[in-house]
């Protein structure tokens, strides 16, 4: 059924309705917010990544001029820890420290500067503890526990078959192991919040503040308050990623916090290096895959076991982890699967929520395990995808079938075709090895739509016409730059006929918009959307029998279109959508309505990981054609095809935008960017070191949308938001692989592991036991100097060529020894 | 950050008028492309002055006189990219300003800053010391010149005294039988700091053998320096692939003498050769 013609609003690329504000820099971020008489809250962070605190003194700091409150865990009221899940994240470290950006105490102050001061004049007594950095290290019995008694805190399973028996029917078997990194969300705002006290008491914090209603639970728990003293606005919030919750969860409460010690409003700003040092990360996954295969290439038997590392706190990584175990097998038929994941604590950042949640890990792995297969079988990428790929009625690993419009086969067909994949895949692998090569991989995904299983999912909006027929349109569902409040905003024109001028969208306040769950999974458009429609055909409704009763005309031969009621038969106008409010006012009809859409029933049974996950599903292929320069490992992005069914695009405009900027940071994720945390200590604070793609890494990219409509979403819409991101990465592996014929099995592919096969490593091993007493006493000549950039600079006087230049003196101590060693030896 | 004066002037002489007064406790502001990143990083030394020579406008421009060129310190990369001058006479200079930072910086950013500010990336030092360029530096007391590969001693540390104001950077013009070449390696195509780079410039005489050769790592040495070891092995030779890949080594093998080998040279070591190879192929293009 296509309905698109009929359609005056949806499908069309309106303008955004934040772009003016944000054009014309009338918008107001979390930082533009500010009182006359804020002090400024600032945060005593960790001195060790693992080390239990024997005592705080900020007696020194309390006495500073201008100094208003001095807070460490013993003063909050009411609980010290939260967490949506697990609820063992420090407000501020009581007992001990977990990673290095936990908070200790907290400060007040009449100006940032002063607050600065008095942070250095706190005394804190550390006993350093054991440090574990590498997730499998932790799961061992015998290793410092992080909390509790054991550092495994998830373990997900699904279980289907009989994997035994799958790999005896298989001819061959496929085993590989692959890793990925931690990765920066990247948000342009760091973390800001202005916290005030409120008229009838509690607080009102205004930040950039992505999953408002969890924030104020636990701000509220915090505090001792109950939900309704306690206001959480949220400012204009530009692309946050998924990076804007327990992150701003923390800041909102300590702001709060120092807010009703002082009563006084409290400003909070992070600098890019604080943001980055305590931000939580997307979670580096250590990911084993084994697969029976059989010589046609059919899949009998997939074993999977994957370990999540969570860093320092549960954040978000039971739900991160599950929707990998559901999606672990990747869109394919196989009749045994046996998956197990596990989250551990470490001392690392905490790692949580971010674009993809939990896909673009498993998406490298399945990816790449269908080009190693195809490769084996003697296959292209095509023929072994449409071979194994899921149809309509397929039944997915955890047992759910697939009854919606599966349209794996149509994205794959659509993308392959725009680019010639076949012909050039073929051609670029077998050309003669030279200083630089072409080649073009291709990766495709399913995914689950919305939270699934994962937890109720529910939301309300609100649309509320005005007596002069301008409307405003609220709800519990955030925008952070995708666009939910135009896309929720074209379906309220489209419904009650009038043009986009008329809306007006209101950020989110909790105290005015019921708690509508967190704006997460790329729920925004199917869910609030679908809200939206549920609240604008209220309305509608209520204006359609004012309307009938105005002209005696029966509602049925009525529409509201343009602005303006109309007589259907004729086309005529009868009033306009004006008059027609104000004849609803005068008859005390309210132009005022509440959506609520609930999504359709999901379920799991978390013993067995059998169920159906997720209500409906989403499909999608990416293509990318690269240039490999086989003499550095620097890999060219020349060519991308993204093609997604979005069910249907609601605003055009924005599906693109959101597959454009989806290719850029799965691209970063497969070439660039990598958060590198050495002992806990994290290595680029900053984006001069922390490398996202530039406009000029970015290739064309030709997006194909298409639009299969799916009857649970409103006017058919899915998703793209995740989609976009998942699976820009394998696609790159995979055109890596085509142009060298070598395999890169961790992200990123940077310049030495796509030269070397393997990052560069500083080495543990240290030199003889007898050259031990020279290098000794030549360190011990060593100089060392703090360089302008931040950098400690060392070098042995005499001994040329001995020298280090690191970011810490300790590495640059490392650095130097090594240095030496190698000399020596 | 802690507040601090900030003085602008429009002359030499009270630039370094200044200098001499406040001496350490002044910083010289150019294009601010280094100086406010460095302010702004967490525990930085704040000055008690900034000094802002950006409006002193004989301390700007590209010329010629007698066969030299003349770059004035306050010329931007973008400048530098646009002179036809330097197109025609110091190509690889040019190459150099193009790839640095990205727009805002190159309009921002100068060669005087590049240069002084000593960073082991600086992208525009190893042309210039391949170029076999001059520095004048003055103070109260005078002014001095040295050449620009003795001028530094280490990452961040040159010779100049804190009141030393650069005035003028010359070279002379690369004949017309020199080609040269810049090749940078990083690990995106723009804002990338250089993880290796090789300015390199070569002469031909009549018969086609190599003259004139000069090679200068970037990113790779403790300090910029010419490789000789590898010049030598080109005069009198006849450009191929082979020698220029043998060239690669040496300068290879020689970064490695200097720096000892170390976790990245696994690395370097194959790369800065390539890097070299290409450069001295970009000497030779038609
Ligand atoms: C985002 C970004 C990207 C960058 N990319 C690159 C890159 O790709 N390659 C690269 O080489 N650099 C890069 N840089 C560094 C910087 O832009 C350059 O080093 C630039 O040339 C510095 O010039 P400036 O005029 O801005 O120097 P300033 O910051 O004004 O000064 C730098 C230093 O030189 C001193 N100084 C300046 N002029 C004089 C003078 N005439 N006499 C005495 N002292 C002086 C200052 O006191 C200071 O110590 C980048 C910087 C940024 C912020």
């Amino acid at each position: 059924m296509s309905t698109q013609n009929q359609h005056k609003i949806i499908g069309k690329s309106e303008c955004r309705v934040d772009a003016w504000g944000k054009v014309t820099g009338r918008a107001k971020f979390a930082e533009d917010y500010n009182v006359g008489h804020q002090l400024w809250g600032k945060v005593l962070r960790a001195k060790h990544p693992h080390a239990k605190i024997l005592k705080i003194d900020t007696s020194k700091a309390e006495k500073v001029a201008g100094v208003e409150a001095v807070l460490t865990a013993k003063d909050i009221p009411g609980s010290k820890v939260f967490g949506i899940v697990v609820s063992n994240q420090a407000i501020l470290a009581e007992d001990k420290v977990r990673y290095l950006g936990d908070g200790v105490a907290l400060i007040a102050a009449k100006t940032e500067e002063i607050a600065d001061e008095a942070l250095s004049l706190i005394e804190v007594e550390y006993e350093p503890l054991l440090v574990v950095t590498d997730p499998e290290e932790a799961m061992n019995p015998e290793t410092i526990k992080i909390h509790g008694d054991d550092n495994t805190f998830v373990h997900h399973k699904v279980r289907k078959g009989d994997v035994d028996k799958g790999f005896a029917e298989a001819n061959f078997i496929l085993e590989k192991k692959f890793k990925t990194q931690f990765v920066e969300h990247s948000y342009i705002e760091p973390e800001a919040v202005l916290a005030e006290p409120a008229e009838q008491g509690g607080v009102r914090v205004t930040g950039s503040v992505q999953n408002l209603f969890s924030t104020r639970r636990s701000t509220a728990a915090a505090l001792n308050l109950p939900l309704n003293k306690v206001q959480i606005i949220q400012a204009t919030l530009g692309g946050s990623f998924g990076g804007k919750d327990e992150a701003m969860t923390s800041m909102c409460i300590r702001a709060a916090l120092l807010c009703l010690k002082t009563c006084k409003p409290v400003k909070m700003v992070n600098t890019r290096e604080e943001s980055m040092l305590e931000s939580y990360k997307r979670h580096p996954y250590t990911l084993y895959y084994k697969w029976g295969v059989k010589n046609d290439g059919t899949i009998t038997a997939m074993e999977i076991r994957i370990i999540a590392d969570g860093g320092a706190y549960a954040s978000m990584s039971p739900f991160v982890t599950w929707r990998s175990v559901v999606q672990a097998t990747g869109p394919y038929y196989c009749d045994n699967v046996k998956t197990d994941i596990y989250a551990v604590y470490t001392n690392n950042n905490y790692t949580g929520a971010m674009r993809g949640f939990g896909s673009p890990q498993v998406n490298f792995a399945i990816e790449s395990m269908m080009d190693i297969l195809a490769e084996k079988v003697g296959k292209d990428p095509l023929e072994i995808r449409l071979q194994n790929g899921f149809e309509r009625g397929a039944i997915t690993a955890t047992g759910q079938n697939l009854e919606h419009n599966v349209s794996l086969k149509e994205v794959l067909q659509k993308a392959t075709a725009e680019i010639n994949f076949q012909e050039k895949w073929k051609k670029y692998r077998s050309e003669p090895n030279t200083q630089k090569k072409r080649g073009i991989g291709l990766a495709c995904s399913y995914r689950g739509v919305s939270l699934g299983a994962e937890g109720t999912d529910a939301v309300g909006t609100i649309i509320s016409v005005q007596t002069d027929g301008s409307v405003i349109v609220s709800s519990g569902i955030t925008d952070m730059g995708q666009g939910a409040q135009t896309q929720m905003s074209q379906i309220a024109a489209e419904v009650l006929g009038i043009s986009m001028d008329r809306i007006q969208f209101l950020n989110t306040n909790t105290s005015r918009v019921p708690d509508s769950g967190p704006t997460v999974a790329s729920r925004g458009t199917i869910m609030g959307g679908s809200a939206a429609k549920k609240a604008a055909e209220i309305v509608q409704a209520t204006l359609l029998t004012t309307a009938s009763e105005m002209t005696g005309l029966d509602v049925q031969s009525l529409e509201l279109k343009d602005n303006y009621l109309i007589d259907i038969e004729s086309g005529q106008r009868l009033a306009s959508f004006n008059e027609l409010a104000a004849e609803c006012f005068k008859k005390g009809r309210p132009t005022y309505g509440f959506g609520w859409h609930k999504s359709p029933k999901t379920s799991w049974d978390e013993d067995h990981g059998q169920g159906e996950a997720y209500f409906t599903w989403v499909y999608g292929a990416n293509i990318a054609e690269v240039e490999v320069d086989t003499e550095t490992g620097k890999v060219d992005v020349l060519n991308f095809v993204s093609c997604h069914d979005v069910g249907k695009a609601i605003n055009r405009g924005a599906v693109l935008g959101q597959i454009y900027g989806g290719v850029a940071m799965g691209l970063g994720y497969g070439l660039l960017e990598e958060f590198e945390i050495e002992n806990g200590i994290p290595k680029q604070l900053n984006f001069d070191e922390y490398s996202l793609p530039t406009s000029m890494d970015v290739p064309k990219i030709k997006a194909i949308v298409v639009e299969n409509e799916d009857a649970l979403g409103p006017f058919g819409a899915k998703s793209i938001g995740e989609p976009a991101n998942e699976l820009a990465a394998p696609a790159i592996i995979n055109a890596i692989y085509n142009a060298t014929g070598k395999r890169i099995y961790e992200l990123p592919a940077n310049l030495e592991r796509v030269l070397l096969g393997h990052k560069l490593v500083r080495p543990k091993e240290r030199g003889s036991v007898l050259k031990e007493k020279d290098i000794q006493a030549a360190m011990h000549r060593a100089v060392y100097e703090l360089l302008p950039d931040g950098t400690f600079y060392a070098e042995i006087p005499g001994l040329q060529g001995v020298y280090a230049n690191a970011k810490s003196l300790e590495e640059c101590r490392e650095q130097l020894q090594e240095v030496l060693e190698k000399e020596v030896a | 950050m802690k507040p601090f004066e900030y003085i602008s002037t429009k002359s030499i002489n009270e630039a370094t008028q200044v200098l001499s007064e406040y001496k350490q406790d002044a910083r010289v502001l150019a294009g601010g492309t280094d100086v406010l990143i460095e302010l702004r990083r967490p525990h930085a030394k704040i000055p008690k002055a900034i000094l802002d020579i950006s409006y002193i406008e004989s301390l700007n421009g590209i010329s010629e006189s007698d066969g030299l060129i003349i770059l004035k310190p306050l010329s931007t990369h973008t400048q530098i990219l646009k002179s036809d001058l330097v197109r025609k006479y110091a190509q690889l200079l040019g190459i150099a300003a193009s790839q640095i930072g990205a727009p805002q910086i190159r309009n921002r950013g100068t060669v005087g800053g590049n240069v002084m500010n000593a960073a082991t990336c600086a992208d525009t030092v190893p042309p210039l010391i391949a170029l076999d360029a001059e520095i004048t530096l003055r103070s109260n007391g005078g002014s001095r010149t040295m050449k620009l590969v003795d001028f530094f001693i280490k990452p961040y540390k040159t010779k100049a005294e804190s009141d030393d104001v650069l005035i003028e950077i010359t070279f002379p013009k690369l004949p017309s039988n020199a080609q040269s070449a810049f090749i940078k390696l990083g690990r995106r195509n723009a804002l990338s700091i250089s993880r290796l780079s090789v300015a390199a410039i070569l002469m031909q005489d009549k018969k086609g053998l190599i003259s004139e050769a000069r090679i200068v790592p970037g990113a790779a040495l403790p300090t910029w320096m010419r490789v000789k070891e590898a010049e030598e092995m080109l005069i009198g030779e006849k450009p191929s692939l082979k020698l220029f890949t043998a060239a690669g080594q040496k300068v290879s093998e020689v970064m490695i003498s200097y720096t000892g080998r170390r976790w990245s040279t696994e690395y370097k070591e194959p790369v800065i050769g390539v890097l070299v190879r290409r450069a001295l192929e970009g000497c030779v293009k038609d």
